[in-house]
């Protein structure tokens, strides 16, 4: 038996976060994005300031809307697609930034560098007012006190079964993402996220006016999936500048004769590579023309100038 | 040892005791329901009678088949004592079988095995579940009405209500009126538990008996109904319940919701104007709303009618029917309730049932509620500590 997924109460600060998935497996399985913070997410539930959306690529028969949430403690990505007309037509239908409910599936995005965006898939939107944002906010705080409370009892005592906590109130699926998240992120700073808390309870309070973007506050979450940052790159060479024009001239035609005005990435791999710039070659080269902001790459797989 | 030729003593057993063997057995019951057929032999086309139901001796109820029973002469409450019967397990339950081996004949009351009432044993509701039967139980009376219902050709009156004690609470079915009000405590022995719609229930009839206690140890019906809510997972885990309450906020509407067509006949939806059952009719507009609710450990789904749909949506039935005239998409209604319904806070009661989706709460009530901000915000801040 399926059960409905439940909508997680989270921040977006711990949708930022979050950085380890959980495919499931079988058809039709669910996957789960894992929080550091005993999430354990298929659908959330969020709430904050949403801005007007921005349609991404130019296949109209394909629509796709992004739009940028934003909570006393952080921010995160909201879409919809042509699979979720209402909450397209809801996040189009925005010309200013409001509070609003987001109810959708949150989505792990990992970019070749390593680092992963966090987004969320609209269902349902709804904008309110100030008082029920707050409300919702309310909710979101004290659920994910509730989980920071069992991760640090779970913590404290790891062979405790699951019943016994259970006991105490805490849903069995409760327990299952907090021991996963102990063991996926076990050097977390739990005292940091709930000092990122903070501003949220602000909110609920009643500190009025549009949320400020944090402060860019010390990251809670520290995971090390890559080396630290190589001393800077000297200068490309000659030659490196002339494989970066091959592949931005091929890019420039591909996304010319493509219907959405995008460069699909393996073609375009296939196209360098028979031009002598293959694989490790053509990888620099993108990820070089990437970080100098020449080429972006909105929707995985696709690529334009930025 | 026996004389060659002669039978073994059968010994007579009572049904609570019967166990699947191949030695026959003696027993004596009552006829609690029975059923005629024939049954066609593959081979030869032939035909022979059939005699099936239910044997009831105050200790348990069994099933029975009887081939090539007397054409008349039984009937509901007929005891009989069958001599030389086989005992099989179907579905891990014992059933009795009547063969032409097996000597079947009338018998009085007094044939019936004698249960002490003491002897049954004392049972919680929690502890009940389909097919129980045998057991007492002493329980309050949270709520009970008559209801008319037609069985077969018959009109008859059952009692419908909820019982409950401290472990838990089941609906009863009641066939026969034993006068019972809301609030009372009562002990009760010769029911059983059977599943109906998903629901346990505890059906009482002319069989069963019904003493009122004082029952200071049982919860008060308005422990029962107005229980603070519990969360979302343990209703799922409860696979539902008789009195279940929840809070949660609405994340998404199911369909069929708006406006639904229901057959006058039965109130099924009706779907391009044909009821499932009474086929082509002319359907009676109504409104409703399947909520999806959901508390960050669940979610379920909560069947509003029309009454709540027009209060929680503000929109009545005939200005939805307005509505649709004007801009005739059922959908565009729709959309209308979940724009409005989408992140509210709903506490649910009501009877909650579960099937492969879910859980599904038919409701007896549906309340906004208004979060109190300021009061969220002090115990947010105190548990948070280190000041704002």
């Amino acid at each position: 038996m399926a059960l409905r997924e439940p909508a997680w109460r989270v921040t977006a600060r711990e949708l930022e976060s979050s950085l380890e998935e959980e495919k499931g497996e079988g058809d039709r399985a669910a996957s789960y994005l894992l929080s550091p913070f005993a999430a354990r997410m298929n659908r959330v539930l969020v709430t904050g300031t949403l801005s007007p959306a921005e349609p991404i690529g130019r296949d109209e028969t394909q629509p796709f809307w992004r739009s940028r949430l934003t909570d006393p403690t952080g921010a995160v990505a909201v879409t919809a697609g042509s699979f979720q007309p209402r909450a397209m037509a809801q996040l189009r239908s925005s010309p200013a930034a409001r509070p609003a409910i987001v109810v959708g599936k949150a989505h792990l995005y990992r970019g070749r560098d390593g680092v992963g965006y966090v987004s969320v898939r609209a269902e349902g939107v709804r904008f309110v007012g100030e008082t029920d944002e707050r409300a919702v906010l309310a909710d979101i705080v004290r659920q994910t006190l509730d989980r920071l409370d069992l991760l640090d009892r779970i913590a404290r005592e790891p062979d405790r079964s699951d019943e016994s906590f259970g006991a105490e109130g805490s849903p069995r699926s409760w327990v299952r993402a907090a021991r996963e998240s102990l063991r996926r992120y076990p050097n977390v700073d739990r005292e940091a996220f709930r000092r990122d808390l903070r501003p949220a309870l602000r909110r609920v309070a009643g500190d009025s006016g549009p949320p400020a973007p944090p402060a860019t506050p010390p990251p809670s979450v520290t995971v090390t999936r890559l080396p630290v940052a190589a001393p800077a790159r000297p200068a490309p060479t000659a030659a490196e500048r002339a494989e970066e024009s091959t592949f931005l001239d091929h890019l420039d035609e591909i996304a010319e004769a493509s219907a959405d005005g995008y460069a699909d990435l393996k073609e375009l791999l296939a196209r360098v590579a028979s031009q002598g710039l293959a694989g490790d070659r053509a990888e620099a080269a993108l990820s070089r023309l990437e970080e100098e902001g020449v080429v972006e790459e909105p929707i995985v797989g696709k690529l334009r100038r930025a | 040892m026996t004389a060659e030729g002669s039978p073994a003593p059968v010994p007579e057993v009572r049904l609570r005791d019967l166990r699947p063997s191949v030695s026959p057995v003696e027993l004596v019951g009552r006829v609690v329901a029975f059923d005629r057929r024939e049954v066609v032999r593959k081979s030869d086309q032939s035909r022979r009678p059939l005699l099936s139901g239910l044997l009831s001796d105050g200790t348990a109820t069994v099933r029975f088949t009887w081939w090539d029973p007397p054409r008349e002469g039984i009937e509901r409450g007929t005891i009989l004592r069958a001599v030389g019967a086989e005992v099989r397990a179907f579905r891990d339950r014992p059933e009795v079988t009547f063969t032409w081996r097996t000597r079947v004949g009338a018998a009085g009351p007094g044939d019936l095995p004698r249960v002490d009432a003491d002897e049954i044993p004392f049972r919680t509701v929690e502890s009940l579940s389909p097919p129980d039967e045998g057991f007492r139980i002493e329980v309050r009376v949270v709520r009970v009405a008559p209801r008319t219902v037609t069985v077969g050709e018959e009109r008859r009156i059952v009692h419908e209500g909820l019982l409950a004690d401290r472990s838990g609470a089941i609906a009863l079915s009641s066939w026969s009126d034993f006068g019972l009000a809301a609030g009372e405590a009562v002990r009760i022995s010769g029911g059983y538990v059977r599943r109906f719609r998903g629901r346990s229930q505890l059906v009482l009839d002319e069989r069963s008996s019904v003493v009122r206690v004082e029952g200071n140890d049982l919860p008060r019906p308005s422990e029962i109904l107005e229980r603070p809510p519990v969360t979302i997972a343990r209703v799922e885990d409860a696979g539902g319940g008789e009195a279940v309450a929840v809070e949660g906020i609405v994340v998404g509407l199911l369909p069929p919701s708006g406006l639904v067509y229901r057959c006058p006949t039965c109130a099924r939806t009706v779907k391009s104007g044909l009821c499932r059952v009474h086929g082509q009719v002319e359907g009676r507009a109504d409104l409703r709303a399947r909520l999806v609710l959901d508390d960050g450990t669940g979610a379920l789904t909560v069947n509003a009618g029309r009454a709540d749909t027009e209060r929680l949506w503000g929109v009545t039935l005939e200005e939805a029917r307005r509505r649709l005239r004007d801009q005739p998409d059922v959908s565009l209604l729709e959309e209308s309730i979940l724009e409005t319904v989408l992140g509210r806070r709903l506490r649910v009661r009501g009877v909650g049932t579960q099937d492969d989706f879910g859980v599904t709460i038919t409701p007896d009530s549906i309340e906004p509620v208004d979060v109190d901000l300021d009061a969220a915000a002090a115990e947010l801040g105190a548990r948070l500590g280190g000041g704002r």
